[in-house]
C-alpha cells in the first residue's frame, strides 16, 4: 500500500521530471567518468598483473655486448636475485615480399628445449617451435597483424648481414612487449618493426655467440629491491660491455601502460568531483524551489501531526530518486564508455586478453558519492522545511525583496530597458543560483577546450618533429659501427638527394648525484636533415666540443649551460670524460643528448665511425630507393617518416576522437542541464509575474525576452570564464604531459575556442527553447488568483 | 432578458461593449461548468459599473472575457468594431495593450521593479500614455516613486496597480475585487483613486465586488447569478466614495 505522502512524491516528481532528469544526467556524467576510469584502471592493472605473473615478467633487465654463460650464473648469486634468464637479443633487417619499404626488427632467443624461465610467451595462433627446430620463428602479434601474416607464411631476416628464410610457426605475445615498439623510438610503427623469437642455438650460431649471451633478465627475491641489484649487476656486466641495467620503472613497454593508468587516476577523481558539485547544487536548487512552493503544504502536514523526520525524509526521498536515476545512468554510461576505450587499448596494448573489467566497488562508491552529493545539496533545504513553524508557513511568502542592481548605479541606468532591469535584478537577488549556473556553463565550455588543445598540441609536436627537427625521409641504423666510407655507398643509392651520417653511443650522463642513461647522438655539425633547435627554433650549430641536451633533460639533471657533465660511455672502450654542456635543445619526445659526430668519435677514441644515417629521398624514386636499401647488408633498423606519421595518425587520431566525443557529450549534458534547470526555476518562481506581464499587454515574445535576457547575461559571463577555465584545464592537464617521455606544448587556437562556444551556445539555446515552449502554456487567468 | 427594457439608454452613441448570449463552458461531459450562461449587456463610454453576485456566479469569467484574457465558448462579444469572440492571440494581446487597464485583488505588481518602473513598463508600450509620475500622482503616490513592492503596504501596492492601469489612458478599466485584500480605510482610498480616474479620464470602469455598499458609487449596478445577469439598476446619482461605509 503506497502511502499518500509517497503518492505526492511521485506527482511532484512527474511535474519536475525535466529538472530531475537534468540533475540525474549531470550526476550520471560524473559517475560514468569515475566508473569508467576506475574500471579501466582495474582492468589494466589486474590484467597486467596476471599477465606478468602467469608469464613471469622479469623485474630487472640488462643489455650487454657479450658475456659467457657462466656470468649469468654469477648474476644469479647476487643477493636479492631470484631467477635469471640470459639469452640473445639482436636487431635485424627484414625482407617482406609484400612490403615495398625495408622493415626491421628484433630477434630474441628461446631455450632450445623447454620454456624460458622468465618472460614467457603466450601463443595466439599457430604452434610453438618444435624442440630442436631450425628455420622457424615465432612472431609478435602487432607486426603480424599489421602485415597480415599467418602461421605458415615465410619471411626473410638478414641475420648478421646474411639473408635467411624462415617459416612463421606461430604468432605470440610477450609481457615484455605489451607495447610493441622499437627501443628508443618515440612512436610505434608496427608495419615496419617486428619482434621475433628463435631457438638459442640457431641465433647464437648466426651471431657467433655460442655459449654466451647479450641480454639478461631477472626477478627479485621476495622483499628485495631493484636498486642494489641493478648496481651490483652493472658492476658484474661492465667488463662485458654492459649498457646499464634497468628496472621495470624504465622498461619501455611497462612505462606506457603505467602512464595510461596515471592519466586514468586523475580522471577518476578530478572530473567526477566537478560534475558532482554541479549536480549537488542543482539538486539543492530544485528542492529549494519545491519547498518554497510547498510552504503551505508543509505547514498543513505539520499541523496535522506529521513529524519533522517524516517531512525531512519525504523530501530526501525526492532527492534520492534523482540519485537513483543518476547512478543508473552513470553505471550504464561508465560501462559503455569503458568498453569503447578498452577497444581503443587494443590499438596500443597487446595482452593475451584485455576485457573491460567492471570495478564493482566503483559502482557502490558511485552510489555513495552521488548520494552524498545529493544529501549535501538537499540538507539545507530540508532543514529549512523541517524548521518551518506551521503558523509561519501558512502565510504566503511575502513579496521578494529587490533592490536596484549594481550595474544601475554606474550611471547608465537610464539606458537600460525594463526587461533588462527585471533580468539583472533577479540575477542579483539570487547570486548563488546565478553563480552556479555560470559555473556550470563555464565548466561545459572549459571541458570542451581540453581534448582539442590536446589534439592541436599533438599535431604541433608532430609537425615540429617531422617538418622542422627531423627533415629526413628515412633513417637507418647499422648492426655495428662502420667506417665512414659506407657513407659514400649510401650516397650512391638511387634517389638519394642528401645523406648525413649519425653515430649513436650508449652512455650514462652524470651531474651531481643524478644521472640518465641514453644514446648520445653524434650529428653533422650543421646538418640539414637531423637538426638540433633551440627554444626559438633556431638551429644550433654543434660546436667541435661539448654536449647539447634536451632542455627537459637539463632540467631533470639540474644542470646549466657551462656546467661540466660526466659522460660514462657504455660501449667500446667505455671512456669516462668530463664534457661541458654547451646548449639546450627544444624537443618534445623523449630526452636526448647531441654532439658533433667528430667530437663524439674523438671522445670514443675511435676513428671516423658511423652507426646510422639519415636520407632525403627524391619522392619520385622512393620505390627504387627502398628496393635497393632492402639489399644493403648490416642495416638493423629503418625508420620511414611517412609510415610513422600514418601509423600515428591512425592510432592517436582514433583515440583522441573517442575522447573528444565523450567530452562533447558531457559538455552538452552539463550546458543543457544547467541552463534548463536555471530557466525552469526562473519560470516556476516567476510564473505569476510573467503571466501578469502577458495580461497587461506584453506579447509572448516580449515576455520570453525577459527570461532570455537573463540567460544571455549568464551566458555572457559564463563563456569568457569558461574559455579561461578551459585554458586553465588545458594548461594543467597538458602540463602533466611534461615528462621525460613526452611533452606537449600548449596550443590554443581560435578554432578550439570557437568550437567550445558554439557547442555551449547550441546546447543552451536548445534548453532555452524548451523552456520558452513552457512559457507559452502559461495560465494567464490562474496568475490573477491568490498567490500559490 | 427583460432588464434591458427597464433601463433607459443614457446616450445615443453606440455602446463600447456589446454582449449577446455570451456563454463560457469549462470542461466537458460530467465536469462541464457553465460559468457564463447567456449574458446580454451593453456597456457605454464613461460609465462606472459595479458587478455584484455570489461566489462562483461567473463575474470573474465575464471580466476576463471582456478584457481579452479568455475567449467565450459561444455568443457575441464586440468591443467597438472588434469581434473579441473570434480574435486570435495577437489581436487579444494588442487589445489588452492598447485599450484595457486591469486591477486585480492581489495587485500583481512586478516585484523586481519600483513603483515608477512598474508604471513605466506599461507606458513604454502604450500608444498615448501619461508620464508614469503623473499617473502615480493621480493615486497620491508621488512620494513613493522609487520604492519596490516589498517596501509598500498592500493599499499602496494596489494604488500602484491602479496607476499602472490608468497610465496608458485605457478606454476600459476592469477591476476584480480591487479592495478584497484591504481594510476599509485603505479600500476607500483605492476606490477613490479608481473613481477619480473614471471621472477625469472618462474611462468605462467595471468593478467586481462582494461588498454591496460599494454599489452606491456606481452609475449602474449589475447583479449576477449563475452565469447570468439577474437584474440591474441605475443610481440616480453616484454617492461619493468617502461616504461609503462598511
Ligand atoms: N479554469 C476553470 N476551469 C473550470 N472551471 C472554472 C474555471 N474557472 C472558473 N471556473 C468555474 O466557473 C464558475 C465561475 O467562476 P468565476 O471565477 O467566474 O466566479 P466568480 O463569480 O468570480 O466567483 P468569486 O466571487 O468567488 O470570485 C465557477 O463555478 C468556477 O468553478
Ligand atoms: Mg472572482
Amino acid at each position: 500500500m503506497i502511502s499518500e505522502l509517497d503518492r505526492k512524491l511521485w506527482r511532484d516528481l512527474a511535474r519536475l521530471k525535466g529538472q530531475a532528469l537534468a540533475v540525474a544526467l549531470v550526476m550520471g556524467c560524473g559517475l560514468a567518468m569515475m566508473i569508467m576510469a576506475r574500471s579501466l584502471i582495474y582492468s589494466l592493472e589486474s590484467t597486467r598483473a596476471e599477465y606478468y605473473q602467469v608469464n613471469r615478467f622479469a623485474e630487472v633487465f640488462a643489455h650487454l655486448k657479450r658475456a659467457p654463460d657462466s656470468i649469468a650464473l654469477r648474476a644469479a648469486e647476487i643477493p636479492g636475485v631470484a631467477t635469471v634468464q640470459a639469452g640473445i637479443s639482436v636487431q635485424v633487417t627484414l625482407d617482406i615480399p609484400a612490403l615495398d619499404e625495408p622493415a626491421s626488427g628484433m630477434v630474441r632467443s628461446l631455450p632450445d628445449f623447454g620454456e624460458p624461465q622468465l618472460n614467457r610467451l603466450y601463443l595466439r595462433a599457430g604452434q610453438w617451435l618444435p624442440p630442436g627446430s631450425r628455420g622457424q620463428v615465432l612472431v609478435g602479434e602487432a607486426f603480424a597483424k599489421a602485415n597480415e601474416l599467418k602461421p605458415g607464411d615465410r619471411i626473410a631476416l638478414l641475420l648478421n648481414g646474411r639473408r635467411q628464410e624462415f617459416r612463421l610457426a606461430g604468432i605470440v605475445l610477450s609481457p615484455e612487449f605489451i607495447f610493441e615498439s622499437r627501443p628508443g623510438a618515440a612512436l610505434p610503427d608496427n608495419r615496419t618493426y617486428g619482434i621475433f623469437w628463435m631457438p638459442y642455438e640457431e641465433l647464437a650460431a648466426a651471431y657467433d655467440l655460442d655459449g654466451a649471451f647479450n641480454y639478461l633478465a631477472l626477478t627479485l627475491a621476495p622483499g628485495a629491491t631493484a636498486r642494489p641489484v641493478i648496481a651490483e649487476l652493472d658492476r658484474l656486466l661492465t667488463p662485458y660491455g654492459g649498457r646499464g641495467a634497468y628496472g621495470r620503472a624504465d622498461h619501455p613497454s611497462h612505462i606506457r601502460v603505467s602512464d595510461e593508468i596515471r592519466v586514468l587516476q586523475t580522471l577518476a577523481i578530478g572530473f567526477p568531483l566537478v560534475f558532482l558539485s554541479v549536480a549537488a547544487f542543482m539538486t539543492n536548487a530544485v528542492l529549494s524551489r519545491l519547498l518554497v512552493l510547498q510552504r503551505e503544504q508543509i505547514a498543513i502536514l505539520k499541523a496535522f501531526g506529521f513529524t519533522n523526520r517524516q517531512i525531512a525524509l519525504h523530501y530526501l526521498k525526492f532527492a534520492f530518486v534523482m540519485v537513483a536515476m543518476g547512478t543508473v545512468l552513470g553505471w550504464i554510461g561508465g560501462i559503455v564508455m569503458g568498453h569503447r576505450i578498452v577497444a581503443l587499448y587494443h590499438l596500443f596494448f597487446r595482452f593475451p586478453e584485455l576485457h573491460f573489467r567492471l570495478d564493482r566497488s566503483a559502482l557502490v562508491l558511485a552510489l555513495l558519492v552521488c548520494a552524498g552529493a545529493a544529501a549535501a545539496g538537499v540538507i539545507g533545504a530540508v532543514r529549512r522545511a523541517a524548521r518551518l513553524p506551521p503558523a509561519e508557513a501558512m502565510r504566503p511568502e511575502p513579496p521578494a525583496n529587490y533592490r536596484p542592481a549594481l550595474v544601475e548605479k554606474t550611471g547608465i541606468a537610464h539606458l537600460l530597458s525594463h526587461t533588462f532591469r527585471i533580468a539583472v535584478r533577479n540575477l542579483e537577488r539570487r547570486p548563488v543560483q546565478a553563480i552556479f549556473t555560470v559555473s556550470g556553463m563555464a565548466l561545459a565550455t572549459g571541458i570542451l577546450i581540453v581534448p582539442n588543445a590536446f589534439r592541436d598540441g599533438v599535431a604541433e609536436v608532430m609537425d615540429f618533429q617531422w617538418d622542422v627537427i627531423q627533415r629526413q625521409d628515412v633513417g637507418i641504423g647499422l648492426v655495428e659501427p662502420a667506417s665512414v666510407s659506407v657513407r659514400h655507398l649510401f650516397a650512391q643509392l638511387p634517389g638519394v638527394v642528401t645523406v648525413e651520417p649519425i653515430r649513436y653511443t650508449a652512455a650514462r650522463i652524470h651531474f651531481g648525484n643524478r644521472n640518465r642513461q641514453l644514446a648520445i647522438q653524434g650529428l653533422t655539425a650543421d646538418g640539414q636533415l637531423s637538426r638540433v633547435l633551440d627554444a626559438n627554433t633556431r638551429q644550433i650549430a654543434l660546436p667541435p666540443a661539448g654536449l647539447v641536451l634536451s632542455a627537459k633533460l637539463a632540467e631533470v639533471l639540474e644542470v646549466r649551460v657551462g656546467d661540466e657533465l660526466r659522460v660514462e660511455v657504455l660501449e667500446g672502450k667505455r671512456p669516462v670524460r668530463a664534457v661541458p654542456l654547451v646548449g639546450l635543445a627544444e624537443d618534445f619526445a623523449g630526452v636526448a643528448a647531441y654532439m658533433d659526430i667528430r667530437a663524439l668519435n674523438r671522445l670514443m677514441e675511435e676513428g671516423d665511425v658511423i652507426t646510422g644515417a639519415t636520407f632525403a629521398v627524391d619522392g619520385a624514386r622512393r620505390g627504387e630507393f627502398f628496393r635497393a636499401l632492402k639489399g644493403v647488408p648490416r642495416v638493423s633498423w629503418v625508420a620511414i617518416k611517412d609510415s610513422l606519421r600514418a601509423n600515428f595518425r591512425e592510432t592517436t587520431a582514433a583515440s583522441i576522437g573517442v575522447i573528444q566525443s565523450i567530452y562533447l557529450v558531457f559538455a552538452t549534458v552539463v550546458a543543457f542541464g544547467v541552463v534548463y534547470n536555471n530557466a525552469r526555476i526562473s519560470l516556476a518562481e516567476r510564473a505569476r509575474e510573467l503571466a501578469t506581464l502577458r495580461v497587461v499587454g506584453f506579447s509572448r515574445r516580449e515576455v520570453g525576452a525577459v527570461l532570455v535576457t537573463e540567460l544571455v547575461i549568464l551566458a555572457l559571463l559564463a563563456v569568457p570564464l569558461g574559455l579561461l577555465l578551459g585554458t586553465g584545464f588545458a594548461t594543467v592537464i597538458l602540463g602533466q604531459v611534461n615528462t621525460e617521455t613526452v611533452r606537449l606544448p600548449l596550443v590554443l587556437t581560435l578554432g578550439n575556442y570557437s568550437f567550445a562556444v558554439l557547442v555551449v551556445t547550441a546546447a543552451s539555446s536548445l534548453s532555452a527553447l524548451l523552456v520558452l515552449r513552457k512559457l507559452n502554456q502559461l495560465d494567464l487567468v490562474g496568475a490573477l488568483k491568490a498567490p500559490e | 432578458m427583460f432588464s434591458g427594457d427597464t433601463i433607459p439608454v443614457r446616450t445615443a452613441t453606440p455602446p463600447v461593449y456589446s454582449v449577446r448570449g455570451l456563454t463560457k463552458v469549462y470542461g466537458f461531459g460530467e465536469t462541464e461548468v457553465h460559468a457564463l450562461a447567456g449574458v446580454d449587456l451593453d456597456l457605454h463610454e464613461g460609465e462606472l459599473i459595479v458587478l455584484l453576485g455570489p461566489s462562483g456566479s461567473g463575474k470573474t469569467t465575464l471580466l476576463n472575457n471582456l478584457g481579452g484574457l479568455d475567449v467565450p465558448t459561444a455568443g457575441e462579444l464586440r468591443y467597438r468594431d472588434t469581434d473579441l469572440a473570434c480574435a486570435d492571440e495577437d489581436q487579444l494581446t494588442r487589445f489588452r495593450r492598447d485599450s484595457v487597464g486591469f486591477i486585480f485583488q492581489f495587485y500583481n505588481l512586478i516585484p523586481s521593479l519600483t513603483a515608477r518602473e512598474n508604471v513605466a513598463l506599461i507606458t513604454e508600450i502604450a500608444r498615448d500614455p501619461m508620464p508614469a509620475e503623473d499617473a502615480l500622482e493621480l493615486v497620491h503616490l508621488g512620494a513613493r516613486l522609487d520604492h519596490f513592492p516589498a517596501q509598500l503596504s498592500g493599499g499602496e501596492q494596489q494604488r500602484v496597480a491602479i496607476a499602472r492601469a490608468i497610465a496608458k489612458r485605457p478606454e476600459v478599466l476592469l477591476c476584480d475585487e480591487p479592495t478584497g485584500a484591504l481594510d476599509v480605510r485603505t479600500g476607500i482610498v483605492v476606490l477613490e483613486a479608481i473613481a477619480r480616474a473614471n471621472r477625469e479620464l472618462g474611462t468605462l470602469t467595471i468593478i467586481i465586488t462582494h461588498n454591496a455598499v460599494m454599489a452606491g458609487m456606481a452609475d449602474r449596478v449589475i447583479h449576477f447569478s449563475d452565469g447570468r445577469v439577474l437584474h440591474e439598476h441605475r443610481n440616480p446619482q453616484r454617492a461619493p466614495v468617502s461616504g461609503l461605509e462598511w
